[in-house]
């Protein structure tokens, strides 16, 4: 149905007018969120975004009135269809909200009861608020179920959360928010703990869902591209303050505030690698609330700050092209004339030249995890040993000074593999070998020597840093320990490699807690660095940190790579990401490698089906950008049983291409086709079919 | 087009205990003149109009000013609302069609229904979107021709029409009928054609046989 800009009847389903909370804390309170102000209509999904710490989170609990003892709404007024929500007794909004609105968070599991089973999770949302009976309820839950693509959904409903993957566990929770048919959704990052393509298939979901029931949606998220793919307004919010709202057109078009714009040159673009393009962090953090800097809050971190900005705070003013934008200079700024300043430009990445020499050849490994039965049988020992085949005939070779991404879904053997290689797990067959030496074994079975010569960065700083010791002595250890640094310059060698992480001599008596999440990963990265190795592992590195930060972490690896010539093989789900930053992919599933060679061949024709589904899922912040629409059905086969043949066929969206429905598929493993530039693929289809694939996406710029 | 694709969903509703004022207070600020009143689990309890704010004057006359105030304070949306419960409120399920629900409109000229699924109300079907749906059925929001055809009642009338205009690869974007008023025997067909001149479709549709335009416009 086509409404025009004007007054929709009914008003919105949220208004949200200058709404200011605050949090009460010791000596006196502090305003998390400012002048927030966004309107959601019949059917719209309006989406926020903003680094963390920006007040998305407390705008939606504001709306639901889950502010927590302390936080309380300061000024301004929330209005839901139409009825102040502001200034009410528990009571009247839950009889105002009742079952009109409904959350889905991020992680599933918090939402779902572990000891009950769905069926009856689900069917009480409906006898509790409308008083079905219990048959009618599961009549409708499971049709409910259906309508959200749930695999068997009758059987489901038997089952308990942990018997199914997070994808279906989502869908769970959403089919149980829409239950009620509500007015308004708000989503809080639904989709940040799902796979690549589990996500994109949630996402569909949410658009479909969105059009058919004519829900207004609040939907948070940090990643620009969900974003995009998802909602049609958009507002960034930016230190508790909404900062632009636009059409998601426009704002990835013509972004008008400078953070806008600083958010969108963090990103690497699908298809952009670290030779021909760079990323460009935003230079500094988000001012906690309690210190915010008089006038614009942006300022100390904007390139075209002036001092009228430094003294006087600037409104949200509607533009001409009716974007809201709080800038005083927005119509002066013009992004295309923005040139890098001095202190966040990317280092220089220097060609090593295509050398020959490996540093690390791998040859089919394998590493099997044997499960213990739970029959008779496999108690008393006469079982047969069942094994979970977490890493199958993996082969490949990394040249000096370059980097593997690795990439796949989450159970694929990614992490097996690296913690094979770094010997945390010892491979259970199979040849690799490290600048010569051999590598199957586990730590204890290697020499202090090679210890040192492999280290990893590890996912969360968090979890991987002694809370009790200081910056400087984390990074020390390793120096002492492996003897590479005399005594009496460890201190000196520290303050170099923290200097080189652009973090300076300050932070050495510093503690982890003391730090932000970007800190906390360098100084993960300085440790891995200090004992100088020749191969680091780095398994996703940067997904736990805000895009700004993820940009300046992904430069300062690449300034290392180009400063030691370390050799890295880098693990991340973002295929963007990967893209920029390696030079060689290889894509992993069910424990095998399906596709590896040169990182701007993954990415272009020909693809391994796989491959081409993974493209195909990557949320991609630009609107206008289209893209193949490939969703992978079911869920990844267990890996102590994996399909016959190729693993993949029981999902692969291109097996008929082969005769027989690709019968061959299930009976014979793929050969590997191999082009003049060593790009391999595991694939029964011929490379001159492949090849005759339309790329997946098609920008303007160019096909990927 | 069934009810559920014309309706409004999420209409704003209110409980039956709310007070008169409150509920006069946010159909004024929203702009709208019906406001289902709903129980627990959505489910319909009455209707409430611009109309039921009316108070008798009877009623009034027989209070003082002091009595008054204290009248309109206790006075909730339960004692003013249209009951469903005594059949005062006139519903329609979803899945009926528009004419349907247009009908039960025109027969006692009322200005709205609820609609339900399952008692549980689902949207509101008002005068407005019955009369948005007739624009878009006559495509309205797109620029194009829109031309009235006359023809008699007869079979293959239509099909003659379509054939003039998809021989000259023209398609059509709305469309409706009607009996030609005191001229039985008659249709009157409205279409409108996009992407093309008044000329053009006046010199393709006069070749149709036994047909007249009556009217054509441009808008």
């Amino acid at each position: 149905m086509t409404r025009t800009n004007g007054k929709v009847p009914g008003g919105p389903v949220l208004s949200v007018e200058d709404l200011a909370v605050a949090y009460k804390i010791r000596g006196g309170e502090i305003e998390a969120v400012q002048d927030v102000t966004f309107d959601i209509q019949r059917g719209e999904a309006h989406g926020i975004v903003g680094e963390s710490g920006c007040g998305k989170s407390t705008v939606t609990w504001a709306i639901l009135n889950f502010l927590g003892a302390n936080g309380y709404v300061k000024r301004g007024s929330i209005k839901f269809l139409g009825q102040e929500l502001v200034g009410r007794s528990g009571e009247e909004l839950r009889r105002l909200r009742g079952d009109q609105i409904a959350m889905v968070y991020q992680d599933p599991m918090q939402a779902l009861n572990p000891s009950m089973r769905l069926g009856d999770q689900m069917k009480e949302v409906l006898t509790v608020h409308r008083g079905l009976s219990d048959k009618e309820a599961e009549k409708r839950c499971i049709s409910m179920l259906e309508r959200v693509y749930m695999p068997d959904a009758a059987n489901v409903m038997h089952r308990f959360p942990h018997q199914i993957s997070g994808g279906q566990q989502q869908r769970v929770v959403i089919a149980m928010a829409l239950l009620n048919n509500p007015a308004l959704l708000i989503m809080d990052e639904p989709t940040t703990a799902l796979d690549v393509t589990v996500e994109a298939a949630v996402l569909d979901l949410i658009a479909e869902l969105r059009r058919d029931f004519d829900t207004g949606i609040l939907f948070i998220s940090h990643n620009l591209g969900v974003v995009a793919r998802v909602c049609n307004k958009v507002g960034v919010m930016y230190a508790g303050e909404m900062v632009e709202v636009a059409l998601t057109e426009d704002i990835y078009k013509d972004p008008q505030h400078p953070y806008t714009q600083g958010l969108i040159r963090c990103v690497p673009k699908l298809g952009s690698d670290k030779a021909s393009s760079t990323l460009y962090p935003i230079r500094g953090r988000v001012p906690p609330p309690n210190n915010r800097p008089p006038g614009c809050v942006y300022g100390p971190r904007c390139d075209y700050v002036r001092d009228h900005c430094r003294e006087v705070r600037p409104e949200l003013r509607t533009l001409p092209n009716s974007v809201q934008v709080r800038c005083h200079y927005a119509e002066e700024i013009d992004p295309s004339q923005w040139q890098p300043s001095e202190d966040i430009l990317p280092p220089k990445i220097r060609q090593n030249g295509d050398q020959e020499e490996y540093i690390i050849q791998v040859k089919d490994l394998k590493k099997y995890y044997e499960v213990q039965g739970s029959s008779l049988k496999d108690v008393i020992g006469m079982g047969e040993p069942r094994y979970v085949k977490a890493v199958e005939n993996a082969s490949f070779n990394v040249p000096k000074g370059k980097t593997l991404g690795i990439v796949g879904e989450s159970g694929c053997g990614k992490s097996t593999l690296i913690k094979t290689i770094i010997g945390l797990e010892d491979s259970t067959s199979g040849e690799a070998q490290f600048l010569g030496l051999d590598i199957t074994g586990d730590l204890t079975t290697r020499t202090e020597q090679l210890i040192q010569e492999l280290q990893m960065v590890f996912q969360n700083p968090d979890s991987t840093m002694n809370p009790s010791y200081t910056v400087g002595q984390q990074i020390a250890r390793p120096m002492l320990r492996f003897g590479t640094v005399p005594k009496n310059q460890v201190r000196e060698e520290v303050v170099k490699l923290l200097n080189l992480m652009r973090l300076g001599a300050n932070y050495f008596d510093r503690l982890p807690r003391q730090l932000s999440g970007g800190e906390k990963q360098r100084v993960g990265i300085a440790r891995a660095l200090a004992s100088r190795p020749d191969l680091v592992l780095c398994d996703e590195p940067v997904s736990a940190l805000d895009v700004s930060v993820q940009a300046a972490v992904l430069n300062l690896l690449l300034e290392v790579q180009a400063e030691y010539g370390t050799t890295m093989i880098f693990i991340a789900h973002d295929l963007s990401v990967v893209r920029f930053f390696s030079d060689y992919v290889a894509v992993m599933y069910l424990g095998q490698i399906m596709e590896i060679g040169p990182a701007d061949a993954i990415y272009a024709l020909p693809y391994h089906p796989y491959t081409e589904a993974l493209l195909s899922a990557v949320p991609i912040p630009d609107p206008s950008a289209k893209q193949k629409r490939i969703r992978l059905e079911g869920s990844v086969p267990s890996a102590i049983s994996p399909p016959s043949g190729c693993r993949f066929n029981t999902r692969c969206p291109r097996r008929h291409l082969l005769p027989d429905g690709g019968k061959i598929c299930e009976t014979e493993t793929p050969p590997w086709q191999e082009d003049e530039r060593g790009h391999r693929i595991f694939c029964h289809i011929p490379r001159e079919t492949l090849l005759t694939f339309e790329p997946v996406i098609q920008t303007k710029e160019r096909a990927v | 087009m069934l009810v559920k694709d014309v309706m409004t969903r999420h209409p704003i509703m209110v409980p039956p205990e709310m007070s008169a004022a409150e509920a006069e207070h946010i159909m004024t600020e929203n702009l709208i003149r019906h406001l289902p009143v709903v129980g627990d689990g959505k489910k319909l309890v009455g209707l409430v109009t611009r109309q039921r704010f009316a108070l008798k004057p009877d009623t009034m006359a027989s209070l003082n000013v002091w009595e008054i105030t204290r009248y309109l304070s206790n006075l909730t949306v339960q004692k003013i609302m249209l009951s469903a419960k005594a059949g005062e409120v006139y519903s329609i399920d979803s899945n009926r069609t528009v004419e349907q629900a247009a009908r039960v409109m025109t027969e006692h000229k009322i200005g709205c229904l609820p609609v339900l699924d399952d008692d549980v109300v689902v949207g509101i079907l008002s005068e407005i979107d019955l009369l948005r749906s007739l624009q878009e059925m006559l495509g309205l929001p797109t620029r194009g021709v829109r031309v009235t055809m006359r023809m008699p009642n007869k079979k293959g009338q239509f099909a003659a029409l379509t054939t003039a205009l998809s021989q000259h690869n023209l398609g059509i974007m709305g469309i409706g009928s009607f009996p030609t008023p005191r001229q039985p025997g008659f249709y009157d067909m409205v279409l409108k054609i996009p992407e093309v001149s008044m000329e053009q479709v006046r010199e393709i549709l006069s070749q149709v046989p036994e047909q007249e335009i009556v009217d054509i416009h441009e808008e």
